[in-house]
């Protein structure tokens, strides 16, 4: 307890000291070559709740391993870390600091796409290298040909198509339904991420041939979304494709469970959804059977199809994990996606990057980042890297990436597609059990 | 075939909850405004305290709800008074920007406060209340109490008004600051009181609003500006405007987010707003210019 009161205590001094503007260096390294990274999360504002603040933590761990290791092929690490405040301006204007004078050599980070979007753009003006850890919005690398930014995540595109594919191969066997009857509901927070989502969910309903009801984005911050329920409750979808952050998550399900809004399935896409403890803590019990769209948990994962160094990987960070926020009950998929990606960089990129290209400079890094070519299976999140070059409409995104969609049943995440990692059978539709079950 | 459409209707009757949830935000302010002539910025901020208290109180101390709301309620009006005494009392004299800039640095400061002390999580009290099914129609328990609340409180606070000696002394000096005081009213100590009654009705908006909203260090900014356009709309100072155009502004925004999308409920609303300020910029139920 004392433990778990004293972690939270530091952490939140770091993050007041980040809120601040106070950046946080460890030791200087005093002599030798080093990489200085700048690591950019929200560590306060509502982002930071809503799933930012683990990011960072993965990120963190995984930084601080490498750093303790005594760095990479002869480079000692450094990391400057920065705090966007859950405001794109900050983003830009900390990524733009840290390069300008911290000096530092690349970017890692960045949760929100509405941030990612902008900074995106001005840290490629400013040729420097950009390794995306968290946001998914396909706008932050959509025909915009960026070379010196790279993202290992699935784009929120690939979320909404998957979502909606597994509606559809599940609509006749457990809905009873035929897609074309199938009636669905798109909503989503109004920024970069929910936009993006929502065009693929709207993508692939339109693909099954399902019935869109409605199709709304809300703000994040917006005091009350009862219109938005109600309207909900005139389509009588069966099916809701959500994404948000939260607490928008919260409130949405609050309200739908006051003003007896009925379905058959939810499905929510990363963010707030994929922090179970937090979804369990404001809604009880209701969160049982809601399905999930992210990465896949790295505790989630079959080991056996991992690389043999990737299992021990995944102990550790849990170990760290479980350090730092002690009784968790639900280990989020964020803090792994987050370090797993990281982890990806510091052992494929970095090293090819010094020896092959000499140096760490954002060409070598970015030769060495297209040069990046793991299997299935080479990642703690299972999928393998090949990143999209030059030309290519999305350059910089990973090509190999995929979410899985998981569901929440009796305080345990499940996955329940793709067919091919599934472990138990989705449960569809929402048991009587639950009080937003279509009667 | 359905006479009236009962969506509509569910519409109207969520917008006539909201605007008691607005109502209760600015019942506060209005009155610090219309008393101290300073506009609390952070006001907000000190409902998100009085949230935290309840979250501490209720969920890790255990203590009954009932008596967790009245120790936050005491709570937040000490912080009303420490507020004016600290921030408020100091610039009396200043010019209206420079109380404005010092208690826009409280809320800054209550802000980052509140992310050492309480860390950057969404905290809730875990609570659902039942839900009422009247017609066909859901109503939430949590915003039927906020709406009572906000009725109970504007009568409550007017009757106070009009009705007590001390009363009356914070309206005469809310009319003539400079003149009261020569008549033998002690302005220091009706300050001292309209703070703590703000104050006390902020801890009371906290009481309810953790019943429906997840406390984080940020949550004021989801109510903060809308509160103060109300307050404006209403005519700054005067609650029982505020207490009207809590309402007009909720049903815009619920018949607006209907019948199209959700944003332009919000669009409507602040259209409205701007309209009003050039058609009636003393807002709508000025008294005096």
């Amino acid at each position: 307890m004392c433990r778990h009161r004293s972690s939270r205590l530091a952490f939140a001094l770091v993050a007041a000291a980040l809120a601040l503007g106070v950046v946080w260096t460890p030791a200087p390294f005093a002599q030798g070559k080093k990489l200085k990274i700048g690591v950019v999360y929200d560590y306060t504002g509502p982002f930071a709740g809503g799933g930012s603040e683990l990011h960072a933590l993965g990120a963190k761990i995984m930084i601080d391993y490498f750093i303790k290791k005594g760095g990479v092929e002869g480079y000692q690490i450094e990391a400057l870390y920065a705090d966007a405040q859950s405001k794109p301006d900050v983003a830009i204007n900390e990524a733009v600091r840290m390069i300008e004078q911290e000096k530092v050599d690349m970017l890692l980070g960045f949760y929100s796409s509405a941030e990612c979007v902008p900074a995106a753009a001005r840290i490629e003006q400013l040729k420097k290298f950009m390794w995306i850890t968290t946001c998914i919005s396909s706008a932050v690398l959509e025909n915009r040909n960026l070379k010196y930014v790279f993202r290992t995540q699935p784009s929120g595109r690939q979320f909404g198509l998957m979502s909606a594919d597994f509606v559809a191969k599940n609509a006749k066997a457990k809905l009873g339904k035929d897609a074309k009857d199938l009636r669905v509901a798109i909503i989503h927070e109004d920024g970069a991420y929910g936009v993006d989502v929502s065009k693929g969910n709207e993508e692939g309903a339109k693909k099954a041939g399902f019935s869109i009801v409605l199709k709304e984005g809300y703000a994040a911050t917006a005091p009350d979304l009862a219109s938005l329920v109600t309207k909900l409750k005139r389509g009588r979808p069966d099916v809701v494709f959500h994404t948000g952050y939260n607490p928008d998550i919260t409130l949405f399900l609050r309200q739908a469970r006051e003003q007896g809004l009925r379905f058959s399935a939810l499905i929510g896409h990363g963010a707030g959804y994929g922090v179970y403890d937090k979804l369990k803590e404001s809604l009880g019990k209701d969160v049982n059977w809601f399905f999930n769209v992210d990465p896949i948990s790295i505790w989630l994962t079959n080991e056996k199809a991992l690389k043999k160094e990737l299992p021990p990987m995944i102990k550790l960070i849990g170990d760290e994990y479980e350090k730092a926020r002690p009784g968790t009950q639900v280990k989020s998929a964020h803090v792994g996606m987050s370090a797993s990606n990281t982890y990806v960089f510091m052992t494929e990129v970095l090293p090819r990057a010094i020896k092959k290209h000499g140096g760490i400079d954002a060409e070598a890094l970015r030769k060495a980042a297209l040069e990046v070519d793991l299997p299935e299976g080479g990642t703690m999140l299972g999928f393998g890297v090949k990143f999209l070059g030059e030309g290519s409409p999305m350059a910089g995104q990973n090509d190999r990436a995929f979410p899985v969609i998981v569901q929440y049943v009796d305080d345990k995440p499940y996955i329940v597609w793709p067919a091919s990692l599934q472990q138990r059978e989705p449960v569809l539709p929402l048991p009587g059990t639950s009080p937003y079950a279509a009667q | 075939m359905a006479i009236v459409d009962i969506f509509l209707l569910e519409a109207l009757l969520n917008g006539v909850l909201l605007g008691g949830v607005l109502a209760l935000l600015s019942l506060g302010l209005n009155l610090i405004f219309g008393v101290i002539d300073v506009v609390w910025i952070c006001y907000a901020e000190l409902i998100m305290l009085g949230m935290y208290g309840m979250y501490f109180l209720y969920t890790v101390y255990h203590a009954p709800i009932v008596a967790a709301a009245a120790v936050c309620i005491v709570a937040v009006a000490v912080l009303g008074v420490l507020l004016h005494v600290l921030v408020i009392a100091p610039l009396l004299g200043a010019a209206p920007i420079n109380q404005l800039l010092a208690t826009g640095g409280v809320l800054f400061f209550l802000q980052s406060a509140a992310t050492v002390l309480f860390g950057i999580e969404f905290k809730n009290l875990g609570l659902r209340l039942p839900v009422l099914k009247v017609a066909g129609m859901f109503v939430s328990y949590s915003r039927l109490l906020a709406f009572a609340a906000a009725l109970i409180g504007m009568v409550l606070v007017y009757l106070f008004l009009t009705r007590t000696y001390t009363g009356t002394a914070i309206r005469a000096i809310a009319q003539d600051r400079q003149i009261m005081p020569l008549m033998g009213v002690d302005s220091r100590r009706i300050y001292l009181i309209t703070s703590a009654l703000g104050g006390g009705l902020a801890g009371l908006a906290a009481c309810l609003l953790v019943l429906q909203y997840d406390v984080h260090p940020f949550v004021g900014l989801s109510f903060g500006p809308i509160t103060f356009l109300i307050c404006v709309l209403g005519s700054l100072g005067n609650f029982v405007g505020g207490f009207v155009a809590a309402f007009v502004f909720a049903e815009i925004i619920a018949l607006g987010g209907l019948y199209l999308d959700l944003e332009w409920g919000y669009v409507f609303a602040f259209a409205f707003f701007i309209v009003m300020m050039f058609v009636r910029p003393e807002g709508l139920m000025a008294r005096r210019s």
